[in-house]
Parts: structure tokens; sequence; C-alpha cells
């Protein structure tokens, strides 16, 4: 008995070491600073004097912070109406990539490119398309007879502007969906065929169900990037030689509020309360989303 | 009895390795409360007499910029002179730090000695402690602060204590306009008063058939939302001396109002897609280049090879309100600021090299580099710059930048924080969402208690 503790002891003393480095940047590079994160919340910090302790204070003044709440409303915008389309999108050309054609990785390759450019050069030639009187979208849509947005500078249109640019890149999710869909075993649409199910029963009955694992990463990696939206929004103001937020703060995203307050007003302590609560609304989601998943995601084998 | 001793032992391990790290935290905290006493007057009023008795040897000093390309280049020669001239100090300057790196070096606690920022970060900084407060240098050498321009000055006074000074400064207080749309519309003169502004802005507004405005005289938020300009106009302020803020008085509210009149005048919508079809400041397709706007607010360092006598673009002092004539020559300051951490190692070399940056024939030096203005007043009238064809196109500038109604933002902890809002009130007033009064009202009721905090 002790002889057995005492081999297993070891063993896990060995493991243990083995993953040290691991171990080592995590409780250093990770968790400390998440831990930090929490106390400073707590506090009222300016990155130069040490923190003042000042209870949940930060958390109070969030609650009444109208410009959080704007930002909390415009990050869930593009959650919503970004998202779930863009990765609907992604599913579709992910489809279109799966059928044998020639050329099909040639057309792999070119739906894969927007995703390398950076995020920042991408917004700058967007801002050249959105362009509201040179623009090659506004001559499209005036080509048509459709109205021609103010895409930069209406407040209203910004979101929509984000959100059409985050079609552009939509490459790695469709990689994946692609992935995905090569792994759905022949036999269940033979099968499917023989009963003489429709082209569109066999998408919604087979491929949906068989690929909905990897919905689900998607979703939650999704909704994590989604509620970090940054470098897009800051460029897109910037650029423009508008403040931050841009136009009646329309693209005032959480993490741009949480940035602002951090390294432009020195509040620390606000910023890091912001951090958590982002967190908690994260978590929460995410646990959302797992818990209605025995609903609609299907394992191989279960079921 | 073998396990328990093994037990024992990786205990003790693990305590040592404990006592280390605390030890180690303890000592970084023991470096970091004691450095800001290194910077007291006594210390440093001691240190040249200690660098006297031993053999000197140089000291380094870390110079930080924000600058890339040519403007760091025109510093580096600046200082390369300077360490020719001397054998004590050796500045190493880096370029393209901006504030961001800044920041996180000054509270990683690795400050460097000498820093270049923007101005209004000296206010949220120095209030955070992190900003060597310099009156008692200047007291010391007896340094004369009325030779820089005030406004420059003022800029780096927070509570009415000095924490830095301009090296360079840059202006708003002319009108530029396209001489070829004057004379197209018959217009002789720029306008003197900010009432005859508007009539040529009204008489140089077209719109084609469509209703869709095609050439504009004047947009008063162009290129950006100025809500420190406008109120320098009027003779405006934001803060009085018990610190009530004033941006909701008379002379800052006309000044959104005059400004909201022009969208009121030509329509919002309009005005919004005019401006997205206009190319960027100084782009090929520049609007006042191109002819689609005849007027703007004129900075000293714009368009300079293309502005003055016989150019296309003319120069003229930016117009004044008709009631208030002795707010002529009135204009906003933008001054760059170099400043010592508080925590910097060598706040005596550092002081020395802001004394050297500061004297004249290095302010003419590198403002005639950098194609900005010298915060010296004697600067503005040495013959090098005033009789240098070179620098011709910033001739009036020079001249102007002695008027006492140049003016600027206060500086302060919660600067950022009302720009901000300013910014975003003065927005809703200009698209007619809300009165001048009313924006204006707002961000005195969304500040006051964050300045009373503070």
């Amino acid at each position: 008995m002790t002889a057995r503790k005492q081999r297993e002891r070891k063993r896990l003393r060995a493991g243990l070491l083995f993953i040290s480095p691991w171990l080592f940047g995590f409780l250093v590079f990770q968790l400390s600073p998440i831990l930090m994160s929490l106390y400073y919340s707590l506090t009222e910090y300016n990155l130069f004097t040490s923190p003042k302790w000042v209870g949940f204070a930060n958390y109070a003044e969030m609650a009444k912070d109208s410009k959080m709440y704007l930002s909390l409303y415009n990050t869930m915008f593009i959650t919503v109406f970004g998202l779930f389309p863009q990765l609907a999108y992604a599913l579709a050309v992910a489809l279109l990539l799966n059928r044998n054609v020639k050329g099909l990785s040639l057309y792999r390759t070119i739906y894969f490119l927007p995703t390398l450019v950076p995020a920042v050069a991408g917004s700058l030639l967007w801002m050249w398309l959105l362009n509201a009187q040179y623009g090659l979208i506004n001559q499209v849509l005036g080509a048509i007879g459709l109205p021609e947005p103010n895409w930069l500078m209406d407040a209203h249109w910004l979101k929509p502007s984000l959100i059409l640019m985050g079609f552009w890149g939509t490459g790695t999710t469709t990689i994946m969906y692609l992935a995905a869909l090569q792994d759905v075993p022949k036999m269940y649409y033979e099968a499917a065929s023989i009963d003489g199910a429709s082209a569109w029963h066999k998408f919604r009955h087979i491929t949906l169900p068989a690929i909905s694992p990897m919905t689900l990463f998607l979703v939650i990696m999704g909704l994590i990037g989604s509620f970090q939206y940054f470098s897009q929004g800051y460029v897109f103001a910037e650029s423009n030689n508008q403040s931050i937020g841009g136009p009646e703060n329309a693209i005032l995203f959480y993490a741009i509020y949480l940035y602002q307050n951090a390294f432009s007003f020195l509040k620390m302590g606000y910023a890091s309360a912001m951090a958590w609560l982002l967190f908690v609304i994260v978590f929460i989601l995410t646990i959302v989303v797992f818990k209605s998943s025995s609903k609609w995601v299907f394992y191989g084998g279960d079921r | 009895m073998l396990k328990k001793g093994k037990q024992k032992k990786s205990f003790v391990v693990l305590l040592a390795i404990l006592m280390a790290v605390s030890l180690a935290l303890s000592a970084c905290t023991k470096s970091k409360t004691a450095e800001p006493g290194s910077t007291s007057p006594a210390a440093s009023g001691g240190s040249p007499a200690a660098a006297s008795e031993a053999p000197k040897k140089k000291v380094e000093i870390q110079f930080w910029n924000p600058f890339t390309g040519d403007g760091a280049t025109h510093l580096d020669s600046v200082m390369a002179k300077f360490n020719e001239s001397q054998n004590e100090i050796s500045v190493k300057t880096l370029s393209n730090q901006d504030s961001q790196k800044q920041l996180t070096a000054i509270s990683g606690g690795s400050a460097p000695d000498l820093v270049i920022t923007y101005w209004n970060n000296i206010g949220p900084w120095s209030a955070a402690g992190a900003v060597r407060q310099l009156d008692d240098l200047i007291q010391r050498d007896g340094y004369d602060t009325t030779q820089i321009i005030p406004a420059a000055l003022d800029r780096m006074k927070v509570d009415g204590k000095v924490y830095g000074f301009p090296i360079s400064m840059s202006m708003a207080n002319k009108l530029l306009y396209n001489r070829k749309m004057f004379e197209d519309a018959g217009i002789t003169a720029p306008p003197e008063t900010l009432e005859e502004m508007f009539d040529i802005a009204k008489k140089l507004t077209q719109k084609d058939d469509k209703g869709n405005i095609v050439q504009m005289g004047f947009i008063p938020d162009y290129p950006w939302i100025d809500n420190v300009f406008w109120p320098i106009i009027f003779g405006g302020s934001w803060v009085d001396s018990n610190g009530k803020l004033t941006a909701n008085q008379k002379a800052n509210v006309d000044s959104i109002a005059y400004q909201a009149q022009y969208y009121k005048e030509f329509g919002e919508d309009a005005i919004a897609k005019f401006k997205s079809g206009m190319g960027g400041l100084e782009t090929p397709q520049d609007p006042i280049l191109t002819g689609k706007l005849a007027m703007m607010i004129g900075w000293e360092n714009w368009y300079v090879k293309k502005r003055g006598e016989g150019k296309e673009i003319g120069v003229a002092p930016f117009p004044y309100p008709q009631a208030h004539p002795e707010l002529k020559g009135s204009g906003m300051v933008s001054p760059v600021a170099m400043f010592i951490p508080a925590k910097a190692k060598h706040p005596e070399e550092s002081w020395k090299v802001i004394q050297y940056l500061v004297s004249e024939d290095v302010q003419i030096e590198y403002n005639t580099l950098q194609g900005s203005i010298p915060i010296l007043l004697k600067a503005l009238d040495n013959p090098k710059l005033t009789q240098n064809e070179e620098t011709k196109p910033m001739w009036e500038y020079y001249e102007s930048a002695k008027n006492p109604n140049l003016k600027g933002f206060p500086n302060s902890i919660y600067i950022n924080e009302y720009l901000q809002a300013l910014n975003e009130e003065t927005e809703k007033a200009l698209k007619g969402q809300i009165s001048a009064q009313e924006a204006m009202d707002n961000v005195v009721k969304k500040i006051q208690p964050i300045a009373d905090k503070k």
C-alpha cells in the first residue's frame, strides 16, 4: 500500500517537473496578473502610485456609467448581428469549397487570403471601399438603385460597416468548417439518397448535426473574440480624425472603452473592474451555450 | 520514516523558494520607495559637489521621444551636437516611444531620464506622481521662465507648478484660404470677423441640381472637432481659479453655437455627405488644394510650401467675433513637452539637457528643422529666423506667436476625460440634437464631480 503510494507520489513529482516550464509560465504570467487585476478592481489605481483600497466602489460606479452600457450595447450588437451571420456565411463558403470542382485548392487559397491581412491594414482598405462618395460599395449600390449610406460618418451605419468588413475575414472559420465537413462519413449521405432525401434534408439532418461540435467550438471562440472586439473599431475612428468611439460613440466597444479608461484616463482600477465584468459576462454566456449544447450538439456515437 | 524525511526536505525547499521570492519582492518595493527620496532638493543639490571630487565619469542620459522618421532624426542631430560640446553628459536618444511605452516604462520602475511627450500627458502623469516637479531647480538656478512663451509654458503647469518644459510648439491662429476660389467668387480680401466669414462661406458654398453640396466655404469641425481652438477664439476658458469648470459660460457656448450655425445653414446630412468624399489632409485630393473647400483653420505646419504671397493658399489672421475686437490674434497653442520622470536616476543632468534644448540657438536650429515654432520669446525676433528666406512661410507665425491672446487648454489630472466629454457634447450640438448651452451644461455636470474629487 505505502509502496504504491510512494510510487504515485514519485510519478506525480516527475510529472510536475516535466510540466514545470508551463506551470511557471502559467503562475507568473497568467494566474498572477489575473489575480492582480481582481485586486486592482477593488482599488483606485493610476499605475504610478500604490493602489488605494476602495472596496466595490468601481463596480458601483460602473453600474451608473451610461457609457459603459453603451459600449456593452455596441459590443452585443456586433456579436448578435456579426458573429452569427458570419458563421453562416463561413459555413456556406465551406460547403461550396467542399464540392468536387476543378482548381479547388486555388479557390480555397483565395478565400483564405484576406484572413492574412492584418486588422489595421484591412480596416484602412475597407475605409476606401466604404467611402460614401467614391467607394466601390456605394457605386454598386447606386448602380442598382439602392440608397447609398454614409458608412463611415453616419452613427447608424458604422457598426454595419464593421460587420460587413468582418465577412471578409472569415477564412479561418471557413477552413475549420471545411475540415469538419470532410469528416462527415459518406455512407450517411448514401443511405439518405437511397431513402430519397432531398439535398436540403441531407444538409439539415446529416450535415448540420454532424458538424455541430465544430459549431459549438466556433460559437464559443467567436463569443470570446467578439467581446474583445478592438482594433477595427479603434482604427476606424482614429483614421477618420474622430475621437475614440467615433461619431456619437457608435463604435465605442467594450474593449475600447476599457482601454481608454486604463491608458487615457489612468483609471486602472476601474478598467480592471470592467475586465472582470467582461470575464463574468463571457463566462456566463459560455456556460449557457454549453448547457444548451446537449440539445443541439451531437458527437459521433451518441444519440 | 524515509517518507517523512523526504516530505520534510521538500517542505524546506519550498520554504526556501518562498523566502527567496518574498525577499526579492521586498527588495523591489524598497528600491521603489527609496528612489523618490533621491529627487528631493537636498539630494539633488548634493550630487554636483560629489561629482566634482571624484574623477569625472560621463553620465549617460536616456532620452526618449515619440517621434519617427524625420522628427526623430532632427532631434538626434541636435543631441549629437550637445554630446560633442561637452564631456560630462552623454545623451542617448530613443525614438518611436509612444505614450503607452512611456507609461509602461515609468510605471514599471525603469524610467528613462528625460522624455518628450504630448503636453496633455503632463496633467494626468504629474498628478499621479510620475513627473518630477521642476520649481526647485528653476529657483535654485534662477532660471527666468518669463522668457518662454506663456501659452506654451502654461501647458506644462498643473496647479501653478511647473512639471515640464516645452521643446517646440504648434499653433492654430490663422485662416488658410484657396486664393483661386476667392477670386472666382469676386471676393477681394479674406474675412476679418467671424460674421464676415459666415457670409463669405455662404457665397462660396455651391450645390448641384440634386441638392448635393459640391463645394463648401468653410467647415468648422474640419479636419476634426476642435474643442480647444473655438472657445479660445471667443475668449472662453475651461476652469477658474477656484477649480470651478467654466465650459458653460457665455463665451464657450457662443463658440459652439457659432459652429452649429454652419450645420443649420447647410444641413447636417449634406455636410456629412460632402465631408465623406473629401480626400485626406495634405494628400493630392486635399479639399483645399482641389478647390472643394475654400477656408480652413491654419496650423503653422500645414501647406508650408504652398502658402503665402503668390502661392495658391493665402494666409490671414483667423477672424474674431465682431463684438470683441480685443480678441484679435487669438489662437490655440499646442506645445510638445519634455519632462523628467520622478524616478529618473540623473535629474541634475536631465535638467542641464533641458536648459540646453531651450537655449536660443538650439531652439532656432531645432525648430527650423522641425518646422515648428520656438518657445523662446527672444528667438522669435532673431534674424536667423526672421531674415532666413528658407523659413519665410513661418514669418507671420513667428510674429503672431508673441500675441498675448494665444491660449491653450488647462492641464490637469482629468484633462483627457474633460476633452472627451467636450468632444461628445460638441458633436451633439453640431448635429442639432441639443442646444449649445445644453451641451456645455452637460459637460460641466459630468466633469465637475471628477474635478472636485481630484
